[in-house]
């Protein structure tokens, strides 16, 4: 770790005495604790907010607290003349309350009533998600004012306390994912505090007495508020799945384990009756009620059910009644992968039907560790069996790193819980499991005549299900197959699995799904030589609307029904993998006719929040950044008005193409990576830390002129982007087959040129404009950070509409606008003001 | 120099530990509908019902077809819908909208209520069976229809606090806390039953108890958006049929059917 301040001409003595102030000797280290608390402390409230409401809502509120980081930075700038001389002061007051509120703002943000299924129908709401915002934003705007301070109180190495911003958020991103594995979300905030009490005790270690008093007065707090208040736990929304089941009489939680991916909650009821579709044709006096279940809850929401399992799959005959029961009327005694194995219902629905072998894929490692230990007997060994194979990995990852693997049937079903499916909470979530790639790769892993059924819940008006058919039809074509000879699905009240045939369907095999259908009372959407009299019989729609979907879908008229269904039913890709959005602009004005009640229910909350966070982003940046520099960002009397537009132009387009290249390439290394939350944290610390190394190079080289440097960043830029559009897929598929650790390396390798260059024109362009006109400066990060706030939620917006493609495309035509204002932002500069001149440039106060 | 006042760093470190939200209690329970002041207060929402029943319920529009039986658009008229609501929310209790009563339950939007009711076509006499008391505002409306109502609920506060609703308002509910999922066997079989809770699948145990053309209606969907509603209906032959029916239509997917 760098240590700074070695210029420092401060002691303790002279602790806030006056403009000759350099601040705390150890200020880079603090500025660095800070930064990655700050960023840790970020990741670990989306995972709060995530269990608490829905992860949808967690992006939103964050979205708007991190605007803290611009608001900080305006209000030093609008106060720039009182901050003069008690920038020290100031960092050591900031330093101290942080670790106060980072545990407060917590634990408040806990006790907070909000709803977000009440929204709609309880305005008040409102005021408390205005208060949610307010209470997590000051955390953010508390570390964002310690780095301002630290940029104030270090002018000239403005570089070198960037990168030491960069790099300490990026160590924050790795460390909180660490932190995760450890220990449940709830408790992170107080970790937090801890370390923000170490940076504290750094700030008063030379700070004079009354500053060490200062901390020390800090220090006890924080041991008073911790041992008073306790750790808070997360107050989970009571519309989730955990709440629901905690209110069942006999409810017991019987387990909990944290990872970061996700907190998982074992609760045992006799209660608990989790088994999606439909069994009303299950004879149940004579075959007997469903065995006892234990419900894992994912994030307290997603459910997936642990069966209870004496070795007796005689039990389980009632998951033939099911619609995931269907793949097995086509395949005999099959060599079974079950994505997403969960509590295991899908690997006993293979066992019951006799399966050779299964493979049971799972994301969250804690679900296999939970089964082997505090439900090891109420789940009867189920993974230990030796036909059952547990391997902790992302389904699609898993295949694409086995080109030799070969299945008779690959099981996907019902991964997302139905209340969030039906809400469409997951629209802005990519998921590479459902694109047609996808679809494609199981294809290519199966055997000759192998099977891949995926079960989807059905949403009303119809669009999940649809979709889905949309997405197999395309794929099986682009195999070179017939859709039409491939497909059979069939639909509960609920539920409709399809499956996709390797080989055309023979007459037995279509044969023996119609019995299945009807001897289950399910109802037959696609299978050959359908009639029209069989597929509205058991679950009687007012138009047979799946039926007629496929039937448009696997004929010429395809595009018309994409174009003119009232939602996005195309299927999803690895350009735009938003398999849940459905959301089109064009049926907004047929929504309106529904009435604000009806209305609720065929919005897909997920879309919703993320235009609304857009919105409010860009409100909150004219409001609170933009408004107040054009009130008060004035240049002294005497120097010349110009020089805003170039200012503007550089650093908005620089903020803006910063965050559509990092969330693209996130979601494009997500690929490689598997876990999302791996991706997140490595991409993030790869891009923030080497564009810290581009901003201490940039910081190096500033006696030299930032043009060429500038160009040449911006030239290297378009290039790898470029490349990376072209090269990324095949590079990721020749590297799936590596451990995590080359994966995890390969992709910082990769990145870390391209970060580099993202690093330089920003202190370049900063340097350019504190040698100048400094009033500006202001401005340069006023406009940055509101960009950057705005774009973060803009890349998300146009990747679910255009792709990431073309997010990539933007965001280098973008920079390229960055490099040719150059010219203009330098020829503005005209003054130069002497170092070390106090700067009486705000005539705000 | 400055350093804060020592008193503002203490204020705001208790504000932040004890705070002013937090009386909020767990798990939510809201204010008791039946406070004696509500006791005695005279029906001033007869007006706000009529005009309900008039506007959301007894026309078509707004995406939705009218509900046209006489004795339900009566029933709905007749139920004070307001004593049924969390007090906090009385002046929404007409609203054409569902609203929170806690525990994650809802009472759901007036034109739902009466949409299921409808569609369980009961006559005078018929034994029906609600599963999902929540506040017992559906289970007032069907004993507006048949004297002879059986409610459970799972959530042993709702039970016990609706039981006293229904009772105080005079409508005769045979009321019970427990497990819905088994029926209520000793009162079977019924000519209605209507599942207000939320379930992964029909319990074959409600099938069973559902006497031959009777009818079973359960509304599908997330928290406060009921989006479908799902009809069982068992034959004289003791076949059954399930019908998928929208109560508020989205226009355009009905135009291009």
């Amino acid at each position: 770790m760098t240590v700074a301040g070695t210029r420092s001409r401060a002691r303790g003595s002279d602790v806030g005495s006056g403009s000759s102030s350099a601040g705390p000797q150890l200020l880079g280290s603090a500025v660095f604790l800070l930064s990655a608390v700050g960023l840790a402390y970020q990741i670990a409230l989306m995972r709060v907010l995530s269990v608490a409401q829905w992860h949808h809502f967690a992006y939103m509120i964050i979205s708007v607290a991190m605007l803290g980081f611009a608001v900080s930075g305006t209000a030093l700038a609008l106060a720039r003349r009182w901050v003069t001389g008690r920038e020290a002061t100031l960092f050591r007051v900031t330093a101290t309350l942080l670790p106060l509120a980072l545990v407060g703002c917590y634990a408040l943000s806990q006790r907070i009533g909000f709803e977000t299924f009440e929204l709609v129908s309880q305005p008040h709401q409102l005021w408390n998600l205005v208060a949610l915002y307010l209470v997590l934003a000051l955390p953010f705007a508390l570390v964002s004012l310690c780095i301002a301070l630290g940029f104030l109180l270090r002018p000239q190495r403005v570089g070198k306390v960037y990168f030491l911003t960069m790099a300490g958020s990026g160590v924050g991103a790795l460390g909180v994912i660490v932190m995760l594995g450890a220990m449940g979300p709830e408790k992170i905030p107080y970790a937090l505090s801890a370390i923000g009490a170490v940076a504290l005790l750094m700030v008063g270690y030379d700070a004079g007495p009354r500053g060490r008093v200062l901390s020390g007065i800090g220090l006890l707090a924080l041991g008073l508020l911790a041992a008073t208040a306790g750790v808070q736990p997360i107050r989970v929304s009571s519309y989730k799945g955990l709440s629901y089941a905690l209110q069942l009489p006999d409810a017991r939680v019987v387990a909990q384990e944290v990872s970061p991916l996700s907190v998982l909650t074992a609760v045992e009821s006799d209660l608990i009756r989790e088994t999606p579709g439909q069994l009303s044709a299950y004879p149940m006096q004579r075959l007997g009620m469903l065995p006892e279940q234990t419900a894992l809850y994912f994030d307290a929401g997603a459910v997936s059910p642990v069966h209870r399992f004496d070795g007796d799959l005689d039990r389980f005959a009632f998951l033939d009644y099911v619609t995931p029961a269907l793949p097995y009327r086509l395949v005999e005694r099959p060599r079974v992968l079950v994505i997403g194995a969960g509590g295991g219902t899908e690997v006993l629905n293979a066992l019951a039907h006799e399966a050779e072998h299964v493979t049971a894929v799972e994301v969250e490692p804690n679900v296999f560790r939970l089964l082997g230990k505090e439900l090891a007997e109420f789940s009867g060994g189920l993974y230990e069996r030796p036909d059952v194979d547990p391997v902790v990995a992302e389904g699609r990852g898993y295949l694409e790193a086995r080109p030799a693997a070969r299945y008779d049937l690959i099981q996907i079903s019902l991964l997302d819980s139905f209340n969030a499916s039906a809400a469409g909470v997951h629209a802005l979530s990519e998921s590479y499991l459902y694109t047609r790639e996808a679809v494609e790769l199981y294809l290519s892993r199966l055997t000759s005549d192998g099977v891949l059924a995926i079960t989807r819940w059905l949403s009303t008006p119809p669009r999940d299900a649809v979709k889905m058919i949309a997405t197999m039809i395309e794929a099986a074509e682009r195999a070179g197959l017939e859709p039409a000879r491939h497909l059979v699905a069939v639909r509960s009240w609920n539920t409709a699995t399809l499956a996709l045939v390797r080989s055309p369907l023979t007459a037995a095999q279509v044969r023996s799904a119609r019995a299945f259908a009807s001897s289950r009372w399910l109802d037959l959407i696609i299978a050959p030589d359908l009639q029209p009299a069989e597929v509205n019989r058991f679950t009687v729609l007012e138009e047979p609307v799946y039926y007629d979907a496929a039937r448009a879908l696997l004929s010429s008229e395809r595009s018309r029904f994409y174009r003119d269904n009232p939602f996005f039913v195309r299927p999803a890709t690895d350009d735009r993998p938003h398999y849940a959005r459905y959301f089109r602009w064009k049926t907004l004005p047929a929504l309106r006719a529904v009435g604000v009640a009806g209305w609720g229910g065929f919005v897909e909350w997920g879309y919703v929040a993320l235009v609304a966070t857009l919105f409010q982003a860009a409100i909150a940046a004219l409001a609170l950044v933009l408004f107040p520099l054009w009130l008060f960002g004035r240049p002294p009397r005497g120097e010349a008005r110009g020089g805003r537009g170039p200012v503007v132009v550089y650093f908005g387009a620089l903020g803006l193409a910063y965050m559509f290249l990092e969330i693209a390439f996130i979601q494009k290394f997500m690929l490689l990576l598997d876990y999302p939350t791996y991706a997140v944290a490595v991409v993030l610390t790869g891009f923030l830390l080497f564009s810290g190394f581009g901003s201490l190079f940039a910081d190096r080289r500033r006696q030299s002129s930032p043009r060429p440097l500038v160009r040449r960043a911006v030239l290297a830029i378009g290039g790898v982007s470029v490349l990376f559009l072209a090269l990324l897929p095949p590079l990721f598929e020749g590297l799936s087959a590596w451990s995590d650790g080359i994966r995890i390396a390969a992709s910082l390798c990769l990145l870390a040129p391209l970060a580099f260059a993202m690093g330089l024109p920003f202190p370049a362009g900063l340097q350019t404009v504190s040698g100048g006109s400094r009033w500006l400066v202001p401005w340069a990060w006023g406009w940055n950070g509101a960009a950057s706030v705005v774009g973060a939620a803009l890349a998300t917006l146009l990747a679910v509409h255009l792709g990431f493609r073309i997010v990539v495309l933007l965001a280098i035509a973008l920079y390229a606008a960055a490099a040719v204002s150059m010219p203009a932002l330098q020829r503005a500069q005209a003054t130069v003001i002497r170092e070390g001149e106090p700067d009486p440039v705000w005539k705000g106060d | 120099m400055r350093i804060p006042n020592l008193a503002t760093v203490f204020a705001f470190c208790l504000l932040l530990a004890t705070g002013p939200v937090a009386a909020v209690p767990e798990p939510r329970a809201l204010p008791h509908p039946d406070s004696p002041a509500r006791q005695q207060e005279p029906d001033r929402y007869s007006d706000a019902r009529a005009r309900m029943v008039r506007e959301q319920i007894a026309s078509s529009g707004w995406g939705r077809e009218a509900v046209r039986d006489r004795r339900v658009l009566e029933a709905m008229r007749r139920v004070p819908r307001h004593r049924f609501v969390p007090e906090a929310l009385t002046d929404h209790a007409y609203a054409d909208r569902p609203l929170p009563i806690g525990y994650g339950q809802t009472i759901s939007q007036p034109y739902i209520v009466a949409a299921m009711t409808e569609l369980l076509q009961m006559e005078p006499g018929d034994r029906v069976l609600e599963i999902g008391t929540g506040s017992g505002y559906q289970a007032a409306v069907l004993a507006a229809l048949t004297d002879s109502v059986f409610s459970i609920e799972i959530v042993a506060q709702l039970a016990a606090e609706a039981a006293v609703r229904l009772r105080k308002l005079g409508y005769v509910v045979s009321a019970r806390q427990g497990d819905g999922y088994f029926g209520w066997s000793e009162h079977a079989p019924f000519d209605a039953i209507v599942v207000t809770a939320a379930a992964s699948h029909i319990p074959p145990p409600l099938v069973e108890q559902l006497a031959p053309g009777g009818r079973m209606v359960i509304p599908v969907g997330p928290p406060l958006q009921v989006q479908s509603l799902v009809l069982v209906e068992k034959k004289a032959d003791g076949s059954v049929t399930q019908r998928s029916l929208m109560p508020v239509r989205f226009v355009p997917l009905t135009r291009s059917g």
